[in-house]
């Protein structure tokens, strides 16, 4: 079997709210008066639970959302909650995907936000952008549909010279114009943490990963377009000039692990419908605001039947058929779809979701199933993590600090009366 | 029941191309005398009304789709109103129109706001049919970003727009669709966010010519207090209120009452 890095999605859906199967969606306009604080405390520290135990039970990562606007996920700033995540643990990598840089007046604030977090965590940051399904756009002010493709582009770019060079640099671009791009800290990890490119078939997404030889998240879309958008990127960055690493593929999952077949069923058929009805649920025109998707792309949505079966009817057994969907069962069963979907894709990481609004108990069971039973399959000999099979950015001691022979670019001097000019150290 | 002359067939005014710097813009004219430009709402691209027959009896009417409606080329390079208001007047200089009557309905009667608060002296009067644009606290237009294409148009139309438009088969209302997706992306362009010209309270004081405004009388999109606002800032201005005929008139009232509309539109050009 080929190797795999896992990153475990640990976010969780706060699920008290009056059922979506009255209205026409939970995104935009559900009142946040169904927000109770007590409940909330709880979903975030599941949350944090969940990434301490990703990281006890020898996962790669961890993984959470950003959404606004909704209770599909807590966390409106995805940065801030890693900043926590972080703390929270010590060695797991912590997975953003993650800021939608649209909801940014500037990149360099984002920039700032990345260094920081990635810097106070050890290095610990991998950083996704989204950018952003159709209904955040109408919630957040700055977020505009029709410009979103072309903006989103640009601070890209930006973020990546940012990365790639010393400042103080001119911006001059069409979003953004900044005298002065000069970011302290830097990040960590040089010359910038893993970036994760959540697509679900916009070829022009596709490419800017390419490009940047960033890691292509293949959100799920019917296998065959999936199986092409995946060889459509290892073409891009060919004609980028370089030979696509099989980390760069990365296949999002629902998944679930028990002691049989039939016990995960049990266990999760009513939450997995539940997300089938409640998380998909948007009608055509919140998910494509004007200029959301281009007109090609949307007649040839339309003309595929976009969304021709209603979620809302949506059964197990088309959940468990669809091959790139939800891979629930035993450890065999699980090891099995693993490696045939992420086989076909050519991935290299796979992001394993729960179903989210499961209780902490049975995702403890599951996880744990998944880490002892499926995890070790994909791994080199002894089953490591890649935390700790390869050398971290940060150093672990002071004595290892001097070891390196940081580079000072000058030396502070104070000037003392009748002494001149002295060293400060 | 809607009035007969709405449903009428209209006489085939073909349509024409014109390039403005690089744009094709897609535009439809008919009749003889002063020259009246009309700028057209949401979900009313690519068509010749009844009313625009009907003002075609005394004026040279030109109708233009504007940029990325209809069978107008988009304009990604546009970024503000000013962008199509410079661009407005380009067209009205390749169309040799000089000064005009402007009429604006609905969106068109944002872009006519703000056209004639940039450029008075080349209007001649000045008509805004349920026009979007001002900020009126506490009373927003209806999103018409939140809703699909026939729950928009039966908005716009008070729940006649099927009657207006027809049903279609599969395949015509699949073309409506991605037709109104375009036009709705160029509407976007503009009015997304913010949804409404603050500029626009100070501007308007610009327009001395004469101004009509006219509102309908069950308008679920715009409030009633835009028009009264339009009226309060525009210096030199009054209200007309289309309807009584029974069916409460709505946002669509160009397409739905051509004939009562024309006639206050003739007032006001006879400078009335």
């Amino acid at each position: 079997m080929e190797e795999l890095e896992f990153y475990a999605i640990i976010d969780r859906a706060y699920p008290w709210f009056p059922p979506a199967h009255d209205r026409d969606s939970i995104g935009i306009d559900l009142s946040n008066s169904a927000y109770d604080p007590d409940l909330g405390q709880e979903v975030l520290e599941q949350v944090v639970e969940g990434a301490q135990l990703a990281e006890r039970l020898g996962y790669d990562g961890t993984l959470i959302f950003e959404q606004h606007n909704t209770p599909l996920a807590l966390f409106g700033n995805a940065l801030t909650g890693a900043a926590w995540l972080a703390a929270a643990t010590e060695n797991i990598q912590i997975g953003a995907v993650g800021p939608m840089i649209n909801a940014y007046l500037s990149p360099v604030r984002l920039a700032e936000e990345i260094a920081l977090v990635d810097a106070l965590s050890g290095g610990r940051l991998t950083v996704g952008f989204p950018l952003g399904i159709g209904a955040q756009y109408h919630s957040m002010g700055i977020m505009h549909p029709v410009h979103a493709r072309a903006r989103f582009h640009e601070a890209v770019a930006l973020l990546h010279r940012i990365w790639t060079e010393d400042g103080p640099f001119a911006w001059e671009g069409d979003f953004f114009h900044i005298p002065y791009v000069n970011v302290w800290p830097k990040p960590r990890q040089q010359p910038h943490p893993p970036v994760f490119i959540p697509a679900a078939g916009s070829r022009e997404t596709i490419e800017l990963a390419a490009k940047y030889r960033f890691t292509y998240q293949a959100i799920l879309t019917p296998l065959p377009v999936l199986l092409r958008n995946c060889q459509l990127f290892r073409d891009l960055c060919e004609e980028n000039g370089y030979e696509s690493d099989r980390r760069q593929i990365a296949a999002v999952l629902g998944v679930h692990t028990a002691e049989s077949d039939q016990q995960a069923r049990e266990e999760i058929e009513r939450h997995a419908l539940w997300s089938a009805q409640n998380i998909v649920r948007f009608q055509f025109h919140e998910s494509f605001p004007p200029g959301h998707v281009s007109q090609s792309s949307l007649r040839a949505m339309m003309s595929g039947g976009y969304r021709s079966s209603d979620p809302s009817q949506v059964t197990w057994e088309d959940m468990v058929a669809g091959r790139t969907g939800l891979i629930a069962g035993s450890p065999e069963t699980v090891r099995q779809r693993l490696a045939d979907i992420t086989g076909e894709m050519g991935a290299g990481r796979a992001i394993v979701a729960p179903e989210f609004t499961i209780p902490m108990w049975l995702q403890r069971k599951s996880m744990t199933i998944f880490a002892e039973e499926v995890m070790p399959a994909f791994r080199p000999r002894g089953a490591k993590a890649v935390w700790q099979r390869e050398p971290r950015p940060a150093y672990q001691t002071a004595a290892e600090r001097v070891g390196r022979e940081p580079r000072r670019a000058g030396r502070p001097v104070v000037s003392v009366p009748g002494q001149g000019r002295v060293d400060l150290y | 029941m809607p009035p007969s002359t709405a449903s009428e067939p209209v006489a085939h005014v073909p349509v024409r191309r014109i390039d403005v710097r690089g744009l094709e813009v897609a535009y439809r004219r008919r009749g003889e005398g002063p020259p009246l430009l009309y700028m057209h709402g949401l979900g009313l691209s690519q068509r010749w009304l009844a009313l625009y027959e009907r003002l075609s009896r005394g004026c040279d009417v030109v109708v233009p789709d504007h940029p990325g409606f209809g069978d107008s080329a988009p304009a990604a390079w546009m970024r503000d109103f000013d962008d199509l208001v410079l661009h407005y007047a380009e067209l009205a200089d390749l169309l040799g129109l000089g000064a005009f009557h402007l009429v604006g309905h609905s969106f068109g009667g944002w872009v006519a706001a703000e056209f004639a608060s940039f450029y008075p002296e080349r209007v001649t009067s000045l008509t805004l049919v349920t026009p979007l644009g001002l900020r009126v606290p506490g009373e927003a237009p209806a999103d018409l970003f939140r809703m699909g294409t026939e729950a928009r148009l039966e908005l716009m139309f008070n729940g006649r727009a099927e009657a207006f438009f027809g049903r279609g088969t599969d395949e015509e209302r699949l073309e409506r669709l991605l037709q109104d997706y375009a036009d709705l992306t160029a509407f976007g362009r503009f009015a997304w966010n913010p949804r409404y010209d603050i500029r626009l309270d100070r501007r308007l004081g610009r327009i001395m010519s004469p101004a009509l405004v006219i509102g309908a009388e069950e308008d679920r999109v715009l409030p009633a207090s835009h028009i009264a606002r339009y009226a309060e800032l525009l210096p030199n201005a009054r209200v007309a209120v289309v309807g009584e005929r029974g069916t409460p008139t709505g946002h669509a009232v160009v397409a739905e009452e051509p004939e009562a509309v024309a006639l206050l539109i003739e007032t006001i050009m006879g400078g009335q």
